[in-house]
């Protein structure tokens, strides 16, 4: 197989179960959303190739179950993982305050320079959030390298604003950073 | 070919609008004719030409039922039309209340309609080649129909009122004879033939969905786009002709569609409509779209370079809603459509063309006429009659004359169009047999396939349930029950296998489930103070949470474990009332599939039983404990055979340290239902139930051989990839086979044996096998 990328990059998906994590991967590397989704067992992968400044990136992205009794099976996945996006919804705290945890476990277990990345998703649900911008931004910005980004994972109404655009550009910086360190 | 008077009449009622060269009444007349003698007999909608004339009478006549389902739809989905582009507004007093029923539909209706005619019109344009013409015509024509018609109606019932707002669109259409003549056929019993309904639901809706299409996009499009349409009309018209006269309409379209794919018969169904539509109108949207066919396309060349272009310059999305949304809705009703193929009448009310008009017959005579000699006439007639669905539009191009203001064609050039397009016939005839025969061999093997099922299953509950122990393990069951269970006992089989080690009864269950909903209570009752009790108490919420999330979650494509659904309840009855049954399991995601599909067979306390005995099973216990030491050994195991049977692929495999955790842990959580087909699932549960453990891995090892070809082609990611989401065409013959390929057995020993020395083999200290698991 002819080689049809300059570099690739293994990332991670992790956050708590039905925060979206799945939806948001189906809409970043395939460009759609659909409302019938299916809880993932175990692991699931998208691919997706991205332009950097002239570079094809192809992105493996391991999409994880997100119930915590399925850390023991996914934190073997972190390993060698070069980015890590961590997800929460923004209409369910509980899911913010597990991301602790979930940055507990990449320390733990995943590679020491590993980038990181938080989402906070489910941002067309505007009406219900429940965990503001700002708190996540204060809560992780001792995290210097991590980026928040805010991305609806469906589209509200009829306009389609994908939330690829913003992960492109989180993924961006994260590739980089990827690809410097 | 065209005569004068074609020309001259036509020109007073043509729109400016219209790229078309003005249709003539006579032509029109003369088609409708033709069309009607040969499909006449069949539609009593259909009405004699003659009556075209009398259109506008017609229209008043029976303006109320369309207008009335207009107005149903128009208030169904009156969001989505732009206020000003709704033609049609209807008088106060005739907006009755819209039936309820009618406005949820209505806006699938608009969306598939209009994604239809959409579909249609880029197929048309793009894709020469495909014998599918009639599919993408037929998509594009209803509502072209609906929309005469509706204008028609409008135009009788408004007096004019809403005219202005018609005209651009199909104004030609009002005029033709085929409009009147549906109209006139539109007698109120025709109208009530249970046939027609999803036509004339397709039509109006169509028409609406145009509507919006036309005004508000492109102003440019809709003219373009009737014109097309009206040429659409006329070759279906010309090949209309073609059907044997006192065929009923019905037949002759199930014999030439074969009762094939749906697309086929949809697209008949379509062209026809324009006679039927009028017919259904007076209902109401009841049956809105029918199935629309994949926009087949029509030969480019055959249609005006107006048509063509319009229809290329709308491609896009549209064909894909087409498909999407109404397709796979309504295939049922697709035979009924078909049986409403009236007429071609109505093909007359669009005169576009004057070339196009001529129906081929009538070509042939004019042909024949001038060149003084018959030219194979009656064979080609006769032939054609079982063609109407593709050919027809191809005539319009090749058949037709040249239209009167351009020089005539050379008689070598008519003579070679001619043979080319009985070329194309023959050939498209020939595809047609060899799809029927297709068809009649599939049909065959579901008949035969049924009969099997149906004699199992008598044997199933006269032999061998009633003298289960004894007869389960004998040679003839085991390989009965390979075959699959019959779907009656399928349920029974599976709780007898099973069995019941746990010894739980449905009023344990009841039990259970009421302990279950006291904590939901209390749950939605304390949700927020309930900080007291510490971690175990969260994480049962937690559990309490997830069953929710997830029973939405659960064969979502099904709609009946969604909240709403019929079976939402029992799912989240017998989740709970596990997680109070066996706390120390709890909900682990999985488990809702594996219930789904346990109630979708049995009664819910069965259910149940099945389900907790089910999850005691050593190997769904750990994997459900996600006890990774001996989900370790399992996969370890897993290998052992692996390499025994697919020595190539588990090197390949290898060499992209691709571990089994990967695809397996999914698979086997789930026993395949998320990952299989449901019914192919259920297939592999029946073996499950049979076989145990080991037929789970054996299934995995059956996919991972009916896939080889493609996987050993497959870096890493794409092979966990593909194998986490697989082909969703897989078949339950080619999977057994490939399942009955895979040797259980390891030089002597059995994959009960080979997991035994691997359990002691790690006991020992080798702890490297499956090094993703390693945490």
């Amino acid at each position: 197989m002819a080689k049809a990328y300059d570099h690739l990059f293994k990332l991670l998906l992790i956050g708590d179960s039905g925060v979206g994590k799945t939806c948001l991967i189906i809409r970043f590397a395939e460009d759609n959303f659909n409302n019938t989704y299916i809880s993932t067992i175990g692991i699931d992968f998208k691919i997706r190739t991205v332009d950097i400044e002239g570079k094809k990136i192809k992105l493996q992205v391991w999409d994880t179950a997100g119930q915590e009794r399925f850390k023991t099976i996914t934190t073997a996945y972190y390993r060698g993982a070069m980015g890590i996006i961590l997800v929460y919804d923004i209409t369910d705290e509980k899911s913010f305050e597990n991301i602790q945890n979930w940055m507990k476990s990449i320390k733990e277990n995943a590679s020491a320079g590993v980038e990181r990345l938080l989402l906070g998703n489910k941002c067309d649900m505007e009406a219900k959030r429940k965990v503001q911008k700002e708190q996540a931004d204060k809560a992780f910005s001792s995290l210097a390298r991590d980026i928040l980004l805010k991305s609806g994972g469906r589209r509200s109404g009829n306009g389609n604003k994908p939330p690829s655009t913003d992960l492109k550009t989180c993924d961006k910086k994260n590739t980089n950073k990827c690809s410097l360190g | 070919m065209v005569g004068p008077e074609d020309a001259g009449a036509c020109s007073g009622r043509n729109p400016k609008l219209l790229p078309v060269p003005a249709p003539d009444p006579v032509g029109q007349d003369r088609k409708v004719i033709r069309a009607t003698g040969g499909f006449g007999g069949g539609v009593g909608a259909v009405e004699p030409p003659e009556e075209a004339d009398e259109e506008e009478e017609a229209d008043e006549e029976e303006e109320t039922p369309p207008r009335q389902l207009l107005q149903r739809y128009l208030a169904a989905a009156g969001e989505q039309l732009e206020p000003g582009l709704c033609y049609c507004p209807l008088p106060a007093g005739q907006a009755g209340a819209p039936p309820p029923s009618a406005a949820p539909r209505s806006d699938a209706c608009l969306l598939g309609s209009g994604s239809k005619h959409r579909g249609a019109e880029v197929a048309d344009g793009r894709a020469p080649r495909h014998e599918g013409m009639t599919n993408g015509d037929s998509g594009f024509l209803p509502g072209r129909d609906c929309r005469d018609l509706e204008e028609a109606r409008g135009l009788a019932r408004a007096g004019g009122r809403e005219s202005r707002r018609r005209r651009p669109y199909g104004r030609l259409r009002l005029e033709g004879p085929g409009d009147e003549d549906a109209d006139g056929a539109g007698s109120p019993s025709d109208w009530a033939s249970p046939l027609e309904d999803p036509l004339r639901s397709c039509c109006l809706v169509a028409a609406d969905a145009q509507e919006p299409e036309g005004a508000g996009s492109d102003s440019g499009d809709s003219p373009a786009s009737s014109c097309s349409s009206s040429e659409d009309s006329e070759q279906r018209g010309v090949g209309a002709g073609g059907p044997e006269e006192g065929a009923p309409p019905a037949t002759s379209a199930e014999r030439t569609n074969g009762g094939a794919e749906p697309r086929l018969g949809f697209s008949d169904i379509h062209f026809n409509s324009r006679n039927t539509f009028q017919v259904s109108r007076g209902q109401s949207a009841r049956d809105h779209l029918p199935p629309a066919g994949p926009p087949v396309p029509l030969p480019a060349a055959e249609q005006g370079p107006a048509g063509a272009s319009a229809r290329a310059r709308r491609s896009g999305g549209f064909a894909d809603f087409f498909t999407r949304n109404l397709f796979p809705k309504r295939t049922k009703e697709l035979k009924s459509v078909v049986h409403s193929a009236p007429g071609w009448k109505l093909f007359g009310k669009v005169p576009p063309r004057e070339n196009l008009q001529k129906t081929s017959k009538i070509i042939q005579q004019e042909y024949e006429a001038r060149t003084g000699r018959t030219c194979k006439p009656p064979p080609q007639s006769s032939r054609r009659k079982n063609f109407e669905f593709e050919p027809l539009s191809t005539t319009a191009l090749i058949l037709e004359d040249r239209p009167s203001n351009l020089p005539a064609k050379s008689v070598e050039e008519a003579l070679r169009h001619r043979q080319e397009y009985d070329e194309m016939v023959a050939e498209a005839k020939k595809r047609e047999i060899k799809e029927a025969h297709k068809r009649k061999r599939i049909m065959k093997e579901r008949f035969k396939q049924e009969e099997n099922i149906a004699s199992a299953m008598v044997i199933w509950i006269n032999e061998i349930l009633p003298n289960w122990e004894v007869m389960r393990s004998t040679r003839r069951v085991r390989e009965l029950w390979w075959q699959g269970l019959p779907p009656s006992v399928r349920g029974k089989v599976w709780s007898l296998a099973v069995g019941n080690e746990l010894n739980i009864t449905p009023e344990l269950y009841e039990i259970f489930l009421s302990r279950a909903k006291e904590r939901w209570k209390s749950f939605s009752e304390t949700s927020s103070e309930n900080d007291t009790e510490g971690v175990s108490v969260a994480d049962r919420e937690a559990s309490l949470e997830l069953i929710k999330l997830d029973i939405s979650r659960t064969f979502p494509s099904l709609y009946i474990f969604q909240k709403g659904g019929p079976y939402h309840d029992v799912l989240h009855s017998i989740l709970g009332a596990y997680t109070c049954y066996r706390p120390d399991v709890g909900y682990v995601q999985g488990m809702s599939f594996i219930a789904a599909v346990l109630i979708l067979n049995l009664e819910e306390a069965d259910a149940f039983i099945a389900f907790a005995n089910l999850l005691n099973k050593p190997c769904q216990l750990a994997f459900f404990r996600v006890d990774h030491s001996m989900m370790l050994k399992y996969f370890a195991t897993f290998e052992v055979f692996f390499e025994e049977n697919l020595s190539k692929l588990f090197l390949h495999f290898k060499s992209y340290s691709l571990t089994p955790d990967i695809y397996l842990i999914d698979w086997i959580f789930t026993l395949y239902s998320k990952s299989l087909p449901l019914d192919l699932a259920c297939r592999v549960w029946d073996v499950f139930c049979r076989d145990g453990e080991e037929f789970l891995f054996r299934t995995g090892l059956g996919i991972l051989r009916l896939y080889e070809d493609i996987l050993l082609q497959m870096d890493f990611i794409h092979i966990a990839q593909f194998l986490t989401k697989l082909p969703e065409d897989i078949t339950s013959e080619k999977l057994f086979s490939c399942i009955a390929a895979i040797q259980m057995q390891n030089s002597t020993k059995k994959w009960t044996q080979v997991f035994a020395s691997v359990m002691k083999d790690i006991k020992e200290g080798d702890k490297n096998s499956s090094p993703a698991l390693k945490s």
